[in-house]
């Protein structure tokens, strides 16, 4: 639903997903405007994971249509999509372990660059590469750990690498699978502070079950149910909303 | 690299280049048969080790690339101007072109499936190489000659030998250049998280394919020179042989280092020179070795060392020196524990021993190393009982005297080029 | 048709005998991940140790003992050298039964030397079973198929008749499951590890003593196993029965075929230009008969890695 008559960065239509026969999504309906913050909630089950996967490339839809920035990325590989521009970070933490931070973060940038055949130059000598990683390094708040490997970070360190390596494709359509999953409030906190920094003039579409998030990040909220789309509104809208309070909490809460 | 790593390369150049001419011809084949090992060990690591991909049946590329040189060979022989020491670039160029297309292949499946297809493969050149004739020759296979060029005739062992150091030298410097480039960098991501590679915009298995066209180019260039050193070769190439042989060597030198499958060949082809004129069981102290280091150094014998070596000190050398002496004694009375039983069964199981059999009444006694034996004497087997016993307690000792360090933090480990 | 009488049968015999090898291969793969390489290795230790024994406990001696033997080794290095490295991922397992399987074929080679040995069907049983179109069919080659039949009825019984069965196969499936549910899993795998190398034990026992046995025996065999475990699904018992007759049947029909491309475009009328040319479109099928099981197996891997009844995931 957007606002005005600009083309919506992400744009789900009639999207139907079932494994074998069992539909998870059902003929989904989603506009994730330019620009903005949307977050997608619902009850464990009803199926965000597999909305992030669908849109990533993981899998393949069963119907329907993706278009990112109008342009159709349904059936696309993963690769594919994140070369036309969207990049997305993992719920359970999906970093190169063996290999120090700074290469982690240089891997996408490196991709960015175009250079994924390059096997003829010294990869330090690349400055704008390098200086280019270095810098999101610092965004993140990583530096002191950039020598460091990615498998001896502690859990929120690597969920802001995570984070990082998001960011490092250079994409403008981040999606963020449960960035603060596992946080204690302190660090949820920070995490925040650092996705809003870090999608300044991006288009941001979030998963999260911690309303509080929701409510200082996203100027729209959809609510996903059995796999559709029940309400989509500003934050305050959603959560005074009757039939978003049934799906959560059963008919006595209505 | 470091300062000292660079001094001991330094010297290892200075030995290799310097020594061969003062050494008989059967140890400057044995100094040939190593480099090339050496080198077809590095190419296989590229895949194993650094990318994660684990092929039984590199042998494949190692025999293309032989019999590329040699068809190559048998053009200068018949009059084609191109020059002997360049021969090895046929088996550069069948090794890459064989590896773009089986690599395509294989790396469309992973882990075990992706070794099994690697193995098919191989089988295939290895059973059907016998009925091409004009590609293979058949069983006996093709022979040609190093032709003169530039006033070299390479008929001598040593004008060989330096060929080959020339083209191992450089390609195993080009395999360093690669860790440092993107797409080495890249190679090691894919082994860690090939999904997150995938999801920052790289194609998997066009990367995957052309990191293992790279491994079987310089396979092929190892397979070159052996062809070009041996002036023959046959479908037995392909066996399977081949492509274990290489397998051990990269796994007991170590294939998380970019090095430790040069130990692994040099250790492993200057044991076999040494040993396989002293006793026909040498292979089976090969496999024992290799099963060995897969039990108790999973890192290799190269991956223990330099993880031991990067510990921060808390002694002196000269401290250490007590239990690093008691590490090789209980090595030494391990190792001579197994080699007099495993001599002395194979004597005694041999049939040499069932003749002596024949006529006595008794057992009679065996000889061994020059001494006799009573086979059911307890001398003959307390002895190597003793030596076994002991020496597993006093190599536990030492190991555990050694290692008594602190645990570091690896973050020195990131700095180091190859991930380790 | 004496040919196509005598080849089914020969396949079919030689069929099972590679379903006795492979049943235990592909069980321990579906249950623990591990291909285990050194799997043909327990085949020929089953020959050679039968062979050993015969002599002082007699040929049904060493049938009997040579199996429960080759089944102890199996469940200690199941036990003692697998468990250890488990930890340390499957490429670890792979490449430690890689190199038991050198250790095995070279202490073979130690104590019984670099070359056959004369281990022999007994005379006892040296007569024809039946007589087809003229020819004797040797008694003893249906008494290889009969122990495969009888085999494969008492592994079947048991995985689906039995409690031990259920537990197996549970633990086939979901082994960390199985476990909480409080069934010992390592005691179990190692039982199956055992017993799968009991079998490969038994059908070298018995085979040995019909077919050469010699140092090379688990590596000619070893191969031909792999391929079909890949071709029947890697775990899948019923798959591997059934890829092990297809190969059986193919091998022993492919050796007496004179077919070749060029044969084919006979057909056609482009015969002679075949010949013409040579090379790949003259060779015979009979000539290549070890060639097309590997070109099957890669067929299969790159197309459908699951084998004919193995499971999709």
């Amino acid at each position: 639903m957007t606002s005005h008559s600009e083309t919506p960065a992400l744009s789900l239509r009639g999207v139907v997903k079932s494994f074998g026969a069992l539909p998870v999504i059902q003929g989904l309906d989603l506009d994730v405007a330019k620009g903005h913050r949307h977050a997608v909630i619902g009850p464990n089950g009803a199926g965000k994971s597999t909305l992030f996967n669908l849109v990533s490339g993981m899998f393949p839809v069963t119907e329907g249509q993706i278009l990112l920035n109008g342009a159709p990325i349904t059936g696309l590989p993963p690769h594919r999509i994140n070369r036309a521009g969207l990049s997305r970070s993992f719920q359970i933490t999906n970093i190169f372990h063996r290999l120090s931070v700074f290469e982690n973060i240089r891997m996408g940038v490196l991709a960015r660059h175009g250079r994924r055949f390059d096997l003829f130059s010294a990869i330090a000598r690349r400055r704008a590469i390098n200086d280019e990683t270095a810098q999101i390094l610092d965004t993140v708040g990583l530096t002191r750990r950039g020598d460091h490997l990615a498998g001896d970070l502690t859990y929120s360190e690597q969920r802001a690498l995570e984070i990082a390596m998001t960011l490092s494709t250079g994409a403008d359509v981040i999606l963020l699978d449960e960035p603060t999953a596992g946080m204690s409030r302190e660090e949820t906190a920070q995490a925040v502070e650092l996705i809003r920094k870090v999608t300044e003039g991006k288009t941001l579409l979030m998963v999260e079950h911690d309303m509080s998030v929701v409510f200082q990040l996203c100027d729209q909220v959809s609510v996903l149910v059995y796999g559709d789309i029940l309400a989509t509104d500003t934050p305050e809208a959603i959560s005074r909303n009757a039939e978003v309070q049934k799906a959560y909490l059963g008919e006595e809460a209505a | 690299m470091t300062s000292s790593k660079l001094i001991f390369c330094a010297l290892a150049l200075g030995v290799l280049t310097v020594l061969p001419p003062f050494l008989d011809a059967g140890w400057q084949n044995a100094l040939n048969t190593l480099l090339i090992a050496s080198l077809y060990a590095l190419a296989f690591n590229l895949l194993a080790g650094q990318t994660g991909l684990l092929s039984f049946g590199h042998a494949a590329y190692f025999g293309v690339g032989s019999f590329a040189a040699l068809h190559l060979m048998l053009a200068t022989e018949d009059g084609l101007a191109f020059p002997t020491p360049l021969l090895p670039l046929a088996g550069a160029l069948a090794g890459l072109l064989t590896g773009l297309v089986a690599g395509w292949f294989a790396t469309m499946r992973s882990g075990v499936y992706f070794a099994l297809v690697t193995l098919a493969i191989a089988e295939l050149f290895h059973s059907f190489a016998p009925h091409l004739k004009e590609l293979f020759g058949g069983e006996s296979g093709i022979s040609g000659m190093r032709m003169p060029w530039a006033g070299f005739t390479f008929g001598t062992t040593l004008e060989v030998y330096y060929l080959t150091l020339g083209w191992v030298l450089t390609c195993g410097a080009l395999l360093w250049a690669y860790t440092r480039t993107p797409f080495g960098r890249l190679t090691l991501a894919i082994r860690d998280n090939e999904q997150r590679v995938r999801f920052m915009g790289y194609d998997a298995h066009v990367t995957k394919t052309v990191i293992f066209a790279v491994s079987a180019m310089v396979t092929g260039v190892a397979g070159a020179l052996q062809a070009v050193s041996n002036e023959t070769a046959n479908y037995a190439v392909f066996g399977a042989h081949v492509s274990s042989q290489v397998v051990l060597f990269t796994y007991v030198g170590g294939a998380t280092l970019f090095f430790g499958p040069v130990f692994g060949a040099v250790a492993f082809s200057l044991f076999a020179f040494l040993v396989s004129d002293l006793t026909r069981s040498w292979l089976f102290y090969q496999g024992l070795i290799f099963v060995l280091v897969m039990l108790y150094a999973p890192t290799g014998i190269g991956g223990a060392v330099t993880q031991w070596l990067r510990q921060p000190r808390q002694r002196s050398y000269a401290q250490l020196a007590g239990p690093a002496v008691l590490v090789a004694l209980g090595g030494a009375g391990i190792a001579c524990a197994v080699v007099f039983l495993t001599e002395a069964v194979s004597v005694l199981f041999g049939l040499d021993y069932a003749n002596l059999k024949r006529g006595a009444e008794t057992l009679p006694d065996f000889a061994l190393m020059g001494l006799n034996w009573g086979p059911l004497s307890p001398l003959t087997w307390g002895l190597p009982l003793v030596l076994m016993v002991g020496g597993i307690l006093a190599l536990r000792r030492g190991v555990r005297r050694l290692t008594d360090a602190e645990p570091t933090f690896n973050s020195n480990a990131a700095k180091e080029g190859l991930t380790v | 048709m004496e040919f196509l009488i005598i080849s089914t049968l020969n396949g079919v015999i030689y069929g099972l005998l590679l379903f006795m090898v492979s049943a235990g291969l592909t069980l321990i793969f579906g249950m623990m991940g591990v291909l285990n390489f050194a799997h043909a290795s327990f085949y020929m230790l089953g020959a050679y140790l039968a062979y050993a024994l015969s002599p002082v406990i007699g040929f049904w001696g060493g049938l009997l003992l040579a199996p429960v033997l080759v089944g102890l080794i199996g469940m200690w290095v199941e036990r003692v050298l697998l468990r250890r490295v488990h930890a340390h991922g499957h490429a670890h397992e792979l490449l430690l039964t890689f190199g038991i399987a050198l250790i095995v074929v070279e202490a073979v080679k130690l104590v019984f030397g670099d070359f056959p040995v004369a281990y022999q069907v007994p005379t006892e049983l040296r007569f024809a079973a039946f007589t087809v179109f003229g020819t004797d069919y040797p008694f003893y080659r249906m008494f290889i198929g009969g122990t495969a039949v009888a085999m494969f009825v008492v592994l079947w019984l048991l995985l689906t008749r039995t409690r031990v069965g259920i537990v197996v196969r549970a633990a086939e499936r979901l082994p960390q499951m199985a476990e909480a549910l409080g069934h010992n899993i390592p005691i179990v795998f190692m039982s199956v590890f055992g017993v799968g190398a009991a079998l490969a034990g038994l059908a070298g026992a018995v085979a040995g003593a019909f077919y050469p046995t010699n140092p090379n025996m688990a590596a000619e065999l070893g191969v031909i196993v792999f391929v079909v475990v890949v071709v029947g699904g890697l775990g899948s018992l019923k798959g591997s029965l059934l890829a092990s007759l297809l190969i059986g049947l193919f091998s022993s029909f492919a050796v007496g075929l004179d077919w070749s491309l060029a044969g084919l475009l006979d057909l056609v009328g482009l015969g002679d230009w075949a010949r013409e040319i040579g090379g790949l479109l003259t060779t015979q099928v009979s000539s290549i008969s070890g060639t097309i099981p590997f070109a099957l197996m890669l067929l299969v891997l790159l197309v459908r890695p699951a084998g004919l009844m193995g499971d999709r995931s």
